[in-house]
């Protein structure tokens, strides 16, 4: 529920239950003070007969007018306490019956018994009653119009910058160049929000860039002295000519430079994925990359004498080039290392699956652990460990889901490029 | 004043050695010397460059920081300039944009620990002609100076022969005594970096890396590499060729030539 929705909805409630409730008391506040005047006309007349009585000692005549008027009859009884009642009279001007305030008392005059009624007639205080009830009953639906309004205005207008905030935020990317810069703004709160917003902005993206900065300089100030260590072992192996042994071992020391400086740049690249420091638009055309990897690797499947079967469909995506390049690798590259001599490798390339199947000489892997950094099969100890959590980290980033599966001797590898679909 | 002279002296044998050498690399007549100068803070690795390429026939000079390097690229120009990219003093990327700003012809090559495709790209469109990142085989960075040098000074004519191989590099096509070798694109890659880094040991894994690139992944042994091998000496030797590749131990190859 939108914060106006739920504010109006209390408001108005709120308004209206107040007005109605308020407009009962005022009615009944009005029609007790309107029939007291009334009753209070009704004892002057009394006053008037009365005094007239005393005067004349004669029974008064009738008056007669178009909002008041008496009646005398002679009466056998003494009312003691007489008591304005509300009660219906026929008016004889208007002709009609008449709701009306009537007080009924008796006078003595000529020692005789009178009974008089005096009726002021309701009409007009009805009339202003109900035109009263008409103009509250308009300021209500009047009050609560505005007040919905006016109210949308001001909610929408107050929330506008909390929705930019918002947004700002939702677009932003931590690997950007600049820290989160909202704007100030006039209300305290909002103000408050975008600042802390800000500073918290500000120091992740400092504690980011430190570690990142960090990490690649970390992964490049090893390159050089490895470049050190190859290039000196380059000029020894001119100069060990003629003794294996030391050819042998200086070739060791070769590959383990090598494979120093594979570790790091795969580190490093896992942490610029784990970082997303990657932009996912480019078009990317998958069953391309597929073809020239496999090409560049013609020589080392003709020489394991795999048999091959290539189902590749034209599929495009909407990825980034060399991160493609770099799973169809591991990819490619894991089936090549790890399919026995002269075993079956399947490659199947569609719209939202590519699956690469290989001939399993050992049985299955550990499905949980496979995609893990540095699990290695016992056979393989020269491999990085590293491949298949590159490839995992790549499928995150791009919101593919990478699968592992073992039927009869084979192993699966499925990336689904639209999990959802599945 | 005197100091500031000293480096030349001292480069004077290197000079008089190259002169009297036959420079082995490119045939044409007249042959100028081709000088190199290499900007790499870390001194062994510069040592170790210069060692190398001034076997492979090069005059070398070098330099450790971004001052030196700035001084060097004022008063004098190279033919190929091997340039590292974190430095004291400075990035080689500026070094870079004031060579092109200049508008010196001086050919770069980027050495960088920085093996990015972000700062590749960078080092490229700032106008290096290549870029290599380390670690890598200084084989490899000669044959990556002879192709820009070929590609460059020679405007891509050039002809490297070596004994009684002739390796056009525009045409790819190899002949000995005039007759042509049918090669693969492959075998033309590997007689290439074999000739250019003749008479030295060069590792499976130089050659592996130079023929398929650092992204792959290679098997324990490196049978396909002995198999290609084999072929390009078969070949040579069926077009009259002597049988100049040698095996080291299995471990490595040499081309013997002079």
């Amino acid at each position: 529920m939108k914060l106006f929705t739920r504010y109006n909805h209390v408001n108005l409630t709120s308004t209206f239950i107040t007005f109605v409730v308020g407009s009962i008391a005022f009615y009944f506040v009005l029609d007790y003070v309107l029939t007291n005047q009334l009753d209070r006309g009704l004892y002057v007349e009394q006053t008037e007969v009365l005094d007239f009585v005393k005067v004349h000692n004669r029974q008064p005549e009738a008056l007669t007018t178009r909002h008041q008027w008496t009646e005398i009859s002679p009466a056998t009884m003494l009312i003691k306490h007489p008591k304005p009642t509300t009660t219906e009279a026929f008016n004889k001007i208007e002709n009609e019956n008449e709701h009306v305030r009537q007080l009924v008392f008796t006078i003595t005059a000529d020692d005789k018994f009178y009974k008089v009624w005096v009726n002021q007639s309701k009409t007009e205080t009805e009339d202003l009653l109900q035109l009263i009830l008409l103009v509250i009953v308009g300021m209500i639906a009047f009050m609560l119009l505005s007040n919905y309004l006016i109210n949308r205005n001001l909610v929408t207008s107050i929330l506008k910058p909390f929705y930019t905030t918002i947004a700002t935020i939702k677009g932003y990317k931590l690997s950007g160049k600049k820290p989160l810069q909202l704007p100030r703004e006039q209300l305290d709160e909002l103000d408050l929000l975008n600042v802390s917003l800000n500073t918290m902005s500000d120091r992740i993206h400092q504690d980011y860039h430190a570690l990142k900065t960090f990490t690649e300089n970390a992964s490049h100030e090893m390159q050089t002295p490895l470049a050190v260590i190859r290039s000196k072992v380059e000029s020894l192996l001119q100069h060990a000519e003629g003794s294996e042994v030391i050819t042998q071992q200086l070739l060791v020391i070769e590959d383990a430079t090598l494979k120093l400086s594979k570790l790091h740049q795969s580190l490093l690249l896992l942490t610029k994925l784990e970082n997303r420091q990657f932009e996912l638009n480019e078009q990317v055309n998958l069953a391309q990359i597929i073809k020239s990897k496999l090409e560049e690797r013609d020589e080392l499947i003709t020489e394991r004498g795999l048999i091959l079967t290539i189902a590749i469909d034209d599929v495009s995506l909407s990825f980034h080039q060399h991160l493609a390049e770099i799973m169809i690798n591991n990819l490619l590259n894991n089936v090549i290392r790890y399919t026995p001599l002269h075993g079956t490798v399947d490659i199947r390339l569609q719209a939202d699956c590519l699956s690469i199947k290989n001939y399993a000489a050992d049985g299955p892997l550990n499905a949980e652990k496979v995609f893990n950094r540095f699990y290695k099969e016992a056979q393989s100890a020269e491999s990085t460990g590293l491949g298949l959590a590159i490839v995992k980290e790549v499928c995150t980033l791009a919101g593919f889901v990478i699968q592992y599966q073992y039927t009869l001797h084979e192993h699966e590898f499925s990336v689904y490029f639209k999990p959802e679909h599945k | 004043m005197l100091n500031k002279y000293k480096p030349q002296f001292a480069n004077l044998l290197p000079i008089l050695q190259n002169y009297f050498r036959i420079n082995h690399l490119f045939c044409t007549a007249n042959q100028p010397i081709l000088k190199i100068l290499i900007i790499e803070d870390e001194a062994t690795l510069n040592q170790s460059m210069v060692e190398f390429l001034t076997t492979a026939g090069y005059l070398c000079e070098s330099v450790f920081s971004y001052i030196a390097a700035l001084e060097k690229i004022d008063y004098h120009s190279y033919d190929c300039i091997v340039l590292d990219i974190m430095l004291p003093g400075g990035s080689g990327l500026n070094l870079l944009n004031y060579l092109k700003l200049d508008k010196k012809a001086d050919s770069i090559i980027i050495v960088s620990a920085r093996g990015a495709l972000e700062d590749k790209i960078e080092g490229l469109q700032l106008g290096a002609d290549d870029y290599l990142t380390k670690p890598f085989h200084l084989a490899e960075l000669s044959v990556r100076i002879a192709t820009i040098i070929r590609r460059k000074i020679f405007n891509g004519q050039s002809v490297v022969i070596a004994g009684e191989i002739q390796i056009d590099t525009n045409s790819k096509s190899v002949t000995i005594q005039n007759k042509l070798v049918e090669l693969t694109q492959k075998e033309f890659q590997l007689l290439l970096f074999l000739a250019i880094n003749r008479n030295r040991i060069l590792s499976k894994n130089a050659i592996a890396q130079h023929l398929w690139g650092d992204d792959m992944d290679f098997p324990v042994n490196y049978d396909f590499i002995y198999s290609h091998i084999k072929n390009l000496r078969k070949k040579i030797i069926a077009s009259g060729g002597e049988d100049c590749i040698k095996s080291m131990y299995g471990e490595g190859y040499k081309m013997l030539l002079p």
